[in-house]
Formats: structure tokens, sequence, C-alpha cells
């Protein structure tokens, strides 16, 4: 293990290159082009042994690495905002195939307006694809969360997304502790499929299947999905044996005070901050970080905040017509626990508009100012004369 | 750090459950149920097929030619024809004309595949099958004919008894004494004359028959075939037309007298193969053969490679002259030509002429007619009175008590040696027929038809199973076929041509066939070339015992083979519920 001061984008690369990946594709966008770029370098100057497809299309790279997964080797690609969306329909495949894929995906707002700034709605718009999806707060959480990452997809047969927000993390440099190829050798064994593509066994896969077995084939992608939250538990039990570090897939700060915010990516570290400022001044506040958004950990939230005040949800996302999308999630993970707590949902930082501990401090305020949170999610530093 | 190897204690036991064949689900997705039509294997006509006056299975022939299969393919070809050494060499092949082959690039040498297959069938004494079973009932040929011989062939097939009837001294008629040996060797024509000799059929030559000896041969034999051709020559009608030798009479001469014409000046009248067979073989003797035609050389009826052979040899066509009058001059004979011009298209579509102003005399040492021939005796066609079935090749009078069948060139639309093969085989099958008892002739004859005139003798007999469906050039999917020079077959050297009268074309060799005949598209039948079976994307189509066969469990119905056939001998047949 050895530091090294690196991109957030570059914790990525240099994670993909520690675990024997066989195939790589990739079409580039801003802000995640520099995650394939530094692989392609990796694979032209031989220190990586995989294979580097580039594509004419988002759609393209996931179909190739779609391919290259069935045919059993390990494989990765990594996209962003409009590239996440035209891979939609690939994205359903990846995981109705069950193949154990790898992207890295950097949070940036989708056009128009045209914005190439940080904002959860593109990987959120994917939250019923079947892809597992860890959002990380920094480089060393992506670097270790692709590790772990091909660990998790491989024991479940799905695939896994791993989140970092653009520029706050991809284009940010700190040092990040790289673990050596033996350690994760060690760690990682190879991938060996239950299903591949084999020319000692001929099969075609996922050709038609009726309404006859099609609903027992999402039933299993679900039971799959059932059983993740504990497998990444022990996975992460693994990761901890050996580099002594954990991220839960929720963490929570002092969570039975009066509010609770409830955060994800880089606003997390904001948070860290401002609950510290207040605690400081002797306010209750806490905080519970959100890692794993699917499979939505739906108990782990439910323990975490029964006994807090009240609930503050900070999205940097929107779902128009309804709400912010984590506090949609953890509204009906509470709804049915005895005296929850009320969740209130504020919506900031979209388009990569700064969240900084003052936007904290306005959000606390306005939760210690009533009891009861409004129906609609509360907009934080809206300019009002813009909506005239 | 690490201790010992903890990643491998987690296992993956996750439920997976995803669509695949090895699994289920290749075999759980009847695909079938979606289907609404059926591809199925049908051999269709193809055009060279159809075009042939014989039916011959042409893209069967070529098929197995191009494997190597000569045997095969002769095999083919004696179910319709049997005389192929003969037919490759003589016969004006309009199956050529007809082939899809010509929109890509140019017609398959079919009838130079013929002969090739024809004579490696007598190089190799290649025989007959023996036929099994006798009807014992006796037919009478009259004529040893092109028709009479192939009618004595396919009754004998069909087990009947024939004896054959010849005036000549030997068999053959227009192929023994009509076509000059440079175009037809007379071993190769005596050799499957023979073969057929050889299931049994007694030939009786030098028995011109006359009208009583006709009318006891009706009452010994249960049927009768008149089969003899046109035996009298037309006459021009001109004055001084006695002094002419006769074309046909010339021919037969050329055949059984060694004959020297040296720097004789000679003309022939006529625009027809006779006339330019007259030339060539005036060529051969050492004479200067001109034709003297009354049209133009693009409306001379004979065959357009034969005029060019021709004219290549030397013969020299003077067109537009109509003879008037012959007459001795000296020890030569003068003709006056009446000069022509013209006219409109007649009824029959044809150029017609009409005289000029001008006339002028030529002087040769002989001139000889070749305008053709006619009926000889009344007797040799149907009695105009009997009520007969007239058939496309044939015409049968079942009025009296023995059947009697006419055919050959007396009944022919073309005069051609294929023509007089498809009247044998048609007569054959007709008299098998009638003594069945078959109470609508035409009907199950019409059952055999290959395209609008052929007879296939192999269909008669339950053999080959042929969709009417014609395979036309947009039906072959020629994404599957390359350009290729046709191989034309060898000639001998010009110079030994006109000195001589040996065959002009020799043959391919074995290669040169092989390739030929892999230039054929096969049209409407399958060659085992496995397109359908690799394309089908359901995996449908299985090999069962060496033939392909569809799964109707799992065809979705989608057509890919169809499409993909190069050939088109599959097609889409919609499904009834
Ligand atoms: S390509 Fe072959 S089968 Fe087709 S028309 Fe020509 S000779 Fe006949
Ligand atoms: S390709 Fe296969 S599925 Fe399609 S019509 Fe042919 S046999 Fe049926």
């Amino acid at each position: 293990m050895n530091e090294k001061v690196m991109e957030g984008s570059h914790a990525i690369s240099e994670a993909v290159r520690l675990c024997n990946v066989g195939v790589v594709s990739g079409f580039p966008i801003t802000p995640q082009t520099h995650i394939i770029e530094a692989i392609a370098e990796h694979c032209s100057d031989g220190t990586m042994k995989a294979k580097y497809i580039n594509v004419e299309s988002e759609h393209s790279a996931m179909a190739a690495i779609v391919g290259a997964s069935s045919a059993g080797t390990r494989a990765f690609t990594a996209t962003s905002s409009h590239g996440l969306a035209l891979m939609h329909e690939l994205l359903h495949w990846a995981a109705g195939a069950r193949l154990p894929i790898v992207m890295g995906e950097v949070n940036r707002a989708l056009g128009p307006g045209w914005n190439i700034w940080t904002d959860q709605t593109d990987s959120l718009s994917q939250r019923d694809t079947g892809w597992i999806q860890l959002y990380c707060e920094d480089g060393q959480e992506a670097l270790d969360t692709v590790i772990f990452g091909f660990r998790l997809a491989e024991l479940v047969n799905l695939p896994v997304m791993v989140i970092i927000d653009a520029f706050l993390v991809s284009h940010t440099y700190e040092a990040v502790s790289v673990p050596t190829q033996d350690e994760v050798n060690e760690f990682l064994p190879a991938f060996n499929p239950r299903i591949k593509l084999d020319l000692e066994n001929p099969q075609a896969l996922n050709q038609m299947a009726s309404p006859q077995y099609y609903m027992e084939m999402r039933k299993s992608m679900q039971l799959a999905m059932e059983t993740v939250e504990d497998i990444y538990d022990e996975v992460e039990d693994e990761f901890h044996d050996t580099w002594g570090r954990r991220y839960g897939s929720v963490e929570g700060i002092n969570l039975d005070a009066d509010v609770v915010f409830v955060t994800s990516g880089t606003a997390t570290t904001t948070c860290r901050l401002a609950i510290k400022d207040l605690t400081d001044k002797g306010e209750s506040v806490g905080m519970l970080k959100i890692k794993m958004f699917r499979p939505f950990p739906a108990k782990g939230i439910q323990n975490a905040l029964k006994n807090a005040g009240k609930v503050a949800v900070v999205d940097r996302n929107f779902s128009f017509g309804a709400g912010g999308i984590f506090a949609q999630e953890v509204k009906s993970s509470l709804c049915n626990l005895k005296d929850a707590p009320v969740v209130f949902n504020f919506i900031a930082g979209l388009g990569g508009r700064d969240i900084t501990t003052d936007t904290f401090f306005e959000m606390y305020e306005k939760v210690n100012a009533n009891d009861i949170p409004q129906t609609e999610s509360e907009w934080i530093g809206i300019n009002e004369q813009e909506l005239k | 750090m690490v201790s010992e190897k903890k990643g491998m204690k987690l296992e993956n036991t996750v439920s997976l459950f995803i669509s695949r064949s090895a699994h289920r689900s290749s075999e759980m997705n009847k695909t079938g149920s979606w289907r609404f039509s059926l591809p199925v294997y049908k051999d269709k006509t193809a055009p060279c097929s159809a075009a042939c006056p014989t039916g011959t299975e042409i893209p069967r022939v070529e098929m197995h030619m191009s494997r190597g299969e000569v045997r095969k393919a002769w095999e083919k070809i004696i179910w319709e024809n049997p005389f192929p050494a003969v037919c490759g060499r003589v016969c004006f092949h309009e199956c050529e004309g007809a082939c899809n082959r010509k929109n890509l690039d140019s017609a398959v040498g079919i009838n130079s595949l013929e002969k090739f297959i024809g004579d490696i069938a007598l190089s190799e004494s290649y025989t007959f099958d023996e036929v099994e079973g006798t009807t014992n009932k006796r037919v009478a040929i009259i004529g040893a004919g092109p028709s009479g011989l192939s009618a004595a062939y396919f009754l004998s097939k069909l087990g009947f008894l024939c004896e054959v009837f010849e005036k000549e001294s030997e068999a053959g008629g227009v192929m023994r004494w009509g076509i000059p040996s440079y175009r037809l060797p007379k071993n190769i024509l005596l050799d499957e004359i023979k073969r057929i000799e050889e299931l049994g059929i007694k030939i009786h030559c030098n028995r011109e028959l006359s009208i009583d000896e006709f009318n006891n041969i009706k009452n010994e034999f249960d049927a009768v075939y008149l089969g003899c051709g046109l035996g009298a020559s037309i006459s021009p009608g001109f004055e001084g037309e006695s002094l002419l030798e006769e074309g046909s009479i010339f021919l037969k001469r050329v055949e059984s007298e060694k004959m020297s014409l040296d720097g004789q000046d000679i003309a022939v009248i006529g625009g027809g193969n006779t006339a330019i067979d007259v030339a060539r073989s005036l060529i051969r003797t050492g004479a200067k053969a001109t034709i003297l035609y009354r049209r133009r050389k693009e409306d001379m009826p004979a065959f357009i490679h034969e005029i060019s052979a021709a004219e290549d040899e030397g013969v020299k066509i003077v067109e537009l002259v109509s003879p008037t009058c012959v007459k001795h001059k000296g020890e030569m004979l003068e003709i006056d030509l009446q000069e022509m011009t013209t006219g409109d298209i007649d009824s029959h579509g044809r150029m017609s002429v009409r005289p000029l102003g001008g006339k002028r005399s030529l002087i040769y040492n002989k001139i000889i007619s070749g305008i053709g021939n006619q009926i000889k005796d009344t007797w040799h066609s149907p009695d105009q009175n009997n009520s007969k079935m007239e058939l496309k090749n044939s015409i049968i009078d079942i009025t009296g008590d023995t059947p009697l069948v006419y055919g050959g060139d007396l009944t022919n639309k073309n005069q051609s040696v294929s023509d007089a093969i498809a009247s044998g085989k048609e007569i054959a099958i007709v008299l098998d027929l009638h003594f069945k008892g078959d109470s609508d002739i035409i009907d199950s004859l019409e059952k055999c038809r290959v395209g609008v005139n052929a007879i296939s003798f192999e269909i008669y007999r339950g053999g080959r199973k042929q969709y009417k469906e014609f395979v036309e050039f947009k039906n072959v999917n020629i994404d599957y076929f390359d350009k290729e020079d046709r191989n034309e077959l060898p000639q001998i050297s010009k110079e030994e041509s006109i000195n001589s009268f040996n065959e002009v074309e020799k043959n391919y060799t074995f290669q040169m066939a092989a390739n030929e005949a892999l230039r054929c598209f096969n049209c409407g039948v399958c060659n085992d070339c496995d397109n359908c079976r690799v394309f089908c994307p359901d995996a449908s189509i299985i090999i069962e015992d060496g033939k392909r066969v569809i799964k109707t469990d799992f065809c979705k119905g989608c057509g890919v083979c169809v499409t993909e056939c190069p050939r088109s001998a599959m097609g889409m047949e919609e499904e009834k519920v």
C-alpha cells in the first residue's frame, strides 16, 4: 500500500487497473473522460492487460462489455449524464442477463440547459434497471468501492454502478491509499462465472422468454437483490480485514439528535463540517449518509432513524412532479414505522450549485422553525426573480 | 497483512435464472406457435428444363456434373432422352436461351456439357438398366429416325415389345443421313443406337413398307407408331427444277461416297439448316459454295451459329434473290434470279419480300436445292376422316382396332432431333395410358408436363416431384454467385475443318466440364448447400437421415431460410388453421 495524490477519476482508473479486468470499453464524456483515458493509457503502456475497445457511443460501450462479460471476462466501463441516458436500454440488459459488470458513473446534470456540473438525477433515473448503486464521497472511497464492487457483483450476479460527483470528486486531487496488486489478488479471486459463453459447452444466452418464464426470471433478480445488503456487509468485513477501511451501506453520526440530515455524495462531507459547527454551538444535530441506494437499505435506515427527532433529506436531484428522490425512498422506508420521525425534504445544489455549510445552516433553521414539513420539497437558494 | 485466503470464504449461491439454450429456454419457447406460414422444400421448374423439348432436369444434371458424378448426371439425362451424345451436338439448345445465368454473365454451356456426359457414357460403356416386367403388348414402329427410336426406347422401358421398320440400310433417319459427320460423327450415333437396340428392340432395315404391308402390320401388332418423317423433297416450282440435285440426297451421298468436287462452283438454294449443311459439306469436298436465298440473311431459318460458321469456312451468301429458271449452259448450269426487296412484316412476324425490277443470271457447275422436304405417302399421316386426339408432339387415332400414333417431323412444329425425341416419349406414355384404360389421357399427360411443351418420363414414372412454379432470375439470390467466364468447347483448326469431315468441336476436359457445371445456379433444386440450416435463427432445421427437416414446433415462419436459399428451392406456404 502506498499513498498517492490523484484525481478522483484516476482513483477509479487505478482500482480498475488492479482488478485484473479483461475488457474495458469507453466513450468520452465530461466529466468522466479522465477515467477511461487513464485506463486506455494503462492498456497501451502495458501496465494493464485488458483489451480496450474504443466505441462510437455509450450504447455500444455497454453492449461491448455485455458481450465481454457474457464470455466470462471481468469488464468495466465508465460514463456520465447523457452517456448514461443513452445506455439506458443496455443497463436493463446487463442486469437482466445477470452480468457482474462494474461501471464508473460521474454524476452530472442532464441538459438542457447544457451543464457539465454535478447532479444526481442522471444515475437516479436508472434506479429501476436492476443495478446496484453505490455513491461515494471522495477518491479513496471510489477506489475502494470499485475493488469491492467487483467482489460484490460477482457474488450476486448483478452489475454495480460506482458513483462520484462531477468535479468535486472526479477532478479533485486528494491523497489516496493504493493497495498493492498482491493484496487485491488475494481479496478478489479470479472471475469464475456460473454461466458464460463457452466453446466447450455451446449455448445461446438471453433469448425469448415467454410469459410462462419471464416473471420467475425477474423474481430471481429480486431474490439476488435481497441478498445484497448482507453480502455487502460480509465483503466489507473482508475488505476491512485487509485494508482497515469500511463504509457501510449507511453511516450514521449522532442519530438520536433532534434533527438528523440525510445526505449522499460530497454533500455528506460538507454536512460533516456543518453538524460539527452546530454541535459545537450546542445544537442537537446528526447525520445519516446513504451510500447504497440500490438495493435501498430500508431496514438499516429504519433502524438508524427511528430515534431521530426530525429527519431532513438533502437531495441533489429531483423527480419532477414528485420530489427529491432520496426523500421519497426514505419516507417510504419509514412510513410503516410506529412513531416515525417527520421527514423534511430539501432540494439543493442542482446542476453543480455549491452546497456549503451555510446551506446546511439554512436548512437546519427551516427544520427548527416548523413542526410539520410542507408536502412539497423545499428548494434552497432559489432566486425567485428568475421565475417570474 | 493478509494471513489467510479470506476471499474464498464467500460463495455465489444466489438465485440465477436466465433464458439460455443449455437450460430450458430454447426448447421451452415453442416459437412454432407464432407461425402463420411454413417454409417447404420444393423442387421448382428451371427455365432451362421448361425450354428443353425433352424436359430434362438440367439443374440436377449440372449439380451431379459439378460434383464429378458423371454417371448420375447421365442417368438423369436418360430419364428423358436416350441420345445425350447426339443432342449434345445437334440440338439447337433452347435451354441456353432460357438460362437464368445469362442475366448475370452468360448462359451455362448446357449443350456442351450434355455432349461431355454423353461421350463419357459411351467411352465408359454405360448401359441402360434392363427392363423389368412386360405388358406383352407389341408395338410396330415405322421409321428408325429419332422419334421412332425414342418411341422404342420409352415403350421398352414401359414393358412393350417393339419392332422397328426402316426403309434405309441403317437406322438413324435424319441423324444418319441428314446431319453431316463434322457435326455428328457416325460412330457416336451408331453407339447410341446400339445401346437402345440392346434393350431388346428389333430393327428391320431395308424395309420400306407398302400400304398393304402397313395394313398387315396393323393386324399383327397391338399398336403402330408412324414416324416416317418427310421422305420427299419439296419441288422448288420453277422452270428447269429437274436439273437440280435434291439437298437431302446430296447429304446422303456425301455420307456414303468419298466425294471430291475440287474447284467446282456450286450453288445451294434455301436458307434453312439443310442448305447450310449442304454448303458446309460442299466446302469440305473442295467446292466453292454459294447460298442463294430469297429473303435477307437475318431471316434465314437456319441456326445463327451455323450460318456464321458456314461464312467463316468460306460459304458465300447471296440474299434477296429468287430463282426463276435453271437451264444448261454448255457443261454448266445457268440460273436466272429475280432480285427481291423487303416489304412489310407478314402475319407470322416475318419480313415479307417482293420482286424488285432487276434480274440477273449466275453460272454454276451444279445447283442443289435445300428448301426442305414433305410427306412421301399419304398413309404416313393420319386419316383426315377419323377422329383423333391431337397432342403437342403427336396425334393418336383410336378409331380402328389397332391404335395408330403419328409423331416426329410429321406432327412437330419444330423439326429437330430433340422435338422428335419428345414425340417418341409422348406416344410411349399415351399408349401406356391407353392400354391401362386411362379415362382422361390428356389430363394424365398434363400431370407430367414440364413448362409448356415438354413431358417428363421421370415424372410419369413417379421418380421426380416437381412443382410447376417457375424459377425466374429475380428468384435467384445472386449474392451467392460471382461472375465467371463460360467455358467454350475447343475447336479443331479451320484448316482441318474445311479439308475434312472431322468433327469441328472437340470436347471439354473433365475439369472444364466440372467448372462449367459449377456455373449452373441449380435453379429450383436443392443441392445441399445447407444455407437454410445455417441461417435459421431458431435452429429449427435439423438433419435427419441425411435430409433436412423443419421442426414445426420451433420454426416461427420468418422465411429467412427461403430468402437465403440461393436457388429458390424453397417456398413459404400459408398454413390453414
Ligand atoms: S442456371 Fe442452371 S438451372 Fe438455372 S436456367 Fe441456367 S442451366 Fe438451368
Ligand atoms: S429460418 Fe428457421 S424459423 Fe425462419 S422460416 Fe426458416 S425454418 Fe422457420
